[in-house]
């Protein structure tokens, strides 16, 4: 009896690890809209970058939305026309927040270009005018903003065909806030507008919070009204 | 007259006794021969072995990526190193079947997914490669890497907090690469500063990473007119895993197992054979660094500097090794306990009779299965010592570089080598050599801007 127990009891672990096997390959799907996606567990991810792009780039536009132009003419009847678009040059985004936002920047890059594209406020350079520009010019993004340089990569552009109203910056701050091993990271997205003749600017920013928090009784506890 | 069942046990034990010889005794022929520089030779000799050793095949494939990328055939080389990656990603996966099995064995019946340096540099080593042809995906490449090392390190985190891999060393050549990239785009200077001061945290003695921080956070990629070069090169000997017997677990195995044959009803199997485990040791070689130098129109040369080590492949494994050496130690350790225990509960469930014959023969064929053992000596066996970089910004046009492997005295090792390259304004051109012990071997690989 005794050496049946024994035999059994060493036998089966072994028997069963037997049963097991390598999975299969990776698998994966498409994730449609309205598709519940992933949540970034320990930094930013399109869930944090998608609302703030949306949001930025929304009261960007909004506050650039001028009235139509009341043209005053004799022979018509006075259709208003629409304010021609301002040519600006999207610089790029630039990561100050206190995570590696790895292959999401010119992911926003893109994102942010093309919703600007699709309306008939603005009107983007092309991303590779605006890389020979620097290339040509040998200035840094940073170093467009002190008026000489300002003047002089406008110049360049202008010279290339390329003329431009504005530069536009796209920035990504962070905040963090610990409480022990839990912390919340608040994100924002700031879109700076600089007018090239005047040096004037103007900015618009999105704001997003998001708590980490080590285990599900910590979210739980976070996000339950009665534990507060 | 024995038993059939016994024969039936004790057979297949001895039959296990006929050991084989382990990865690196094979390999010792193709290190020999890649770093010596015949290229022929090497690539010969693994794709024998490949033929004779297929468990070995993901790790002679690396190999055989190496030999290409010396060879001068660098997107061969990616072929082989992405084929290996995506393997190596599914055989991360446990396999508690193969785990069972390497416990009634050893750790050389497992599939080899690599050692957490060889993930990250076969990464690494994809956006070199790439960047040596046409780089569209050597940012790609070197994000990968990053992640990789990130995530081998997170996913070590036991529950309580604690884990062995946080004191790992990071392989600073994945940052610096994507810094390279990023400050090339005159744009992203930000995140090229970010990556370099990475860089400089991770590796502190890469002397040329300070002044990257300082151009990337306040200058420019390069002067007007002028373009950089980068020169990477594979140098010396990398590091191999050798058998290494670990006697004092063994002595006090074979002290536990004398004391319990004591007690018990039936005897153990003594701990006659050592316990062995994989040690990981370094072997640089000759060749400490590579000469670089512009050679004018008469003939001369002047040299302009010399690669500095971006990541120490060598000191990495080894302290990488050592720091999961007692998890090697305890899994083999366990192994012989349950080796012990499998004899043991066959002699009670047979009824062997304690000071019999039997039990004596089955004593033996435990002892003959425990001996059976080896350690897993699977590594990329050709990988160098380190791999180093040195940056040159050039006027624009065609230069003829030379390229020196120099030894610790900066005694010349080898022939210079020539090599035609072009750079282009406000952009990289990469060039990548392999310089183990006979100087550069093989072909030097330039990329065209």
């Amino acid at each position: 009896m005794l050496r049946r127990t024994f035999l059994f009891s060493a036998g089966l672990p072994v028997a069963v690890s037997l049963a097991g096997c390598r999975g299969q390959r990776q698998f994966a799907r498409i994730v449609n809209p309205g598709d519940k996606a992933l949540m970034g567990s320990h930094q930013a991810g399109a869930e944090t970058f998608g609302p703030l792009v949306d949001e930025a780039v929304a009261k960007l536009l909004a506050r650039n939305a001028e009235a139509p132009v009341q043209q005053v003419s004799y022979d018509d009847a006075g259709e208003p026309l629409p304010c021609p678009p301002k040519r600006i040059c999207f610089v790029g985004v630039e990561n100050k927040s206190a995570e590696d936002i790895g292959d999401f920047k010119d992911e926003l890059y893109q994102v942010i270009d093309t919703r600007l594209l699709q309306t008939p406020i603005f009107q983007p350079l092309n991303r590779r005018v605006v890389d020979a520009g620097l290339l040509e010019t040998r200035l840094r993004p940073d170093q467009l903003c002190i008026p000489e340089h300002m003047r002089q990569f406008a110049t360049h552009l202008e010279r290339e065909g390329e003329p431009i109203d504005y530069l536009l910056y796209a920035t990504l701050t962070s905040g963090t806030t610990r409480e022990n091993r839990d912390y919340e990271r608040s994100y924002r997205l700031t879109m700076e507008l600089i007018d090239v003749r005047t040096g004037n600017y103007d900015k618009q920013s999105a704001d997003l919070v998001k708590g980490y928090h080590h285990s599900r009784l910590s979210r739980w506890r976070a996000t339950n009204p009665l534990s507060r | 007259m024995p038993r059939p069942g016994l024969l039936a046990i004790v057979v297949p034990c001895l039959v296990l006794l006929v050991g084989c010889a382990t990865h690196i005794t094979r390999l010792e022929p193709v290190r020999a021969a890649f770093h010596r520089g015949d290229l022929d030779e090497a690539e010969r000799l693994i794709a024998t072995d490949l033929e004779k050793h297929p468990g070995d095949a993901d790790v002679l494939t690396l190999d055989r990526a190496l030999v290409a990328l010396a060879d001068g055939r660098p997107l061969a080389a990616e072929d082989l190193l992405k084929e290996v990656r995506d393997r190596f990603d599914h055989l991360e996966q446990e396999s508690p079947a193969e785990d069972a099995w390497s416990m009634l064995s050893d750790d050389q019946q497992r599939s080899y997914a690599g050692e957490d340096h060889e993930k990250v540099l076969l990464r690494a080593m994809l956006a070199i490669t790439n960047l040596s042809s046409d780089g569209g995906d050597a940012e790609a490449f070197s994000y990968q890497a990053a992640e990789k090392q990130a995530e081998i390190v997170a996913a070590a985190t036991a529950e309580d907090g604690t884990n062995p891999k946080a004191s790992y060393r990071q392989i600073a050549l994945a940052p610096y690469l994507r810094g390279v990239l990023r400050e090339e785009t005159h744009r992203d200077y930000d995140d090229a500063a970010r990556h370099f001061a990475t860089v400089v945290n991770w590796q502190p003695e890469f002397a040329a990473g300070q002044a990257d921080v300082v151009r990337a956070t306040g200058g420019v990629h390069s002067p007007h007119g002028h373009g950089v070069v980068h020169v990477f090169a594979l140098v010396g000997h990398g590091p191999c895993k050798v058998v290494v017997e670990e006697i004092p677990s063994s002595a006090a195995l074979l002290v536990a197992d004398q004391i319990l044959s004591a007690t018990l009803t039936q005897s153990l199997p003594p701990t006659v054979a050592p316990i062995k485990v994989p040690r990981v040791v370094a072997a640089p070689g000759l060749v400490s660094a590579v000469a670089v130098g512009r050679t004018s129109a008469g003939g001369g040369v002047a040299w302009q500097g010399r690669t500095t080590t971006i990541t120490d492949i060598s000191r990495m494994a080894v302290e990488q090794e050592a720091a999961v050496h007692d998890r090697t130690v305890a899994r083999a350790v366990a192994r012989r306990a349950l080796k012990k225990g499998t004899v043991f509960g066959v002699k009670e469930g047979l009824g062997v009779e304690r000071f019999g014959p039997a039990a004596l023969a089955f004593d033996l064929a435990g002892v003959a299965w425990e001996a059976a053992e080896n350690a897993d000596t699977r590594c990329w066996g050709l990988l160098p010592d380190s791999i180093q970089v040195v940056r040159m910004e050039l006027p624009a046009g065609q230069h003829t570089l030379a390229l020196q492997a120099v030894d610790r005295q900066g005694m010349s090792v080898g022939r210079a080598v020539p090599r035609s390259v072009t750079v282009a304004d406000g952009r990289n051109t990469y060039v990548v050599i392999q310089a183990p012990d006979a100087g550069i071997i093989g072909e030097v690989l330039s990329s065209s801007p």
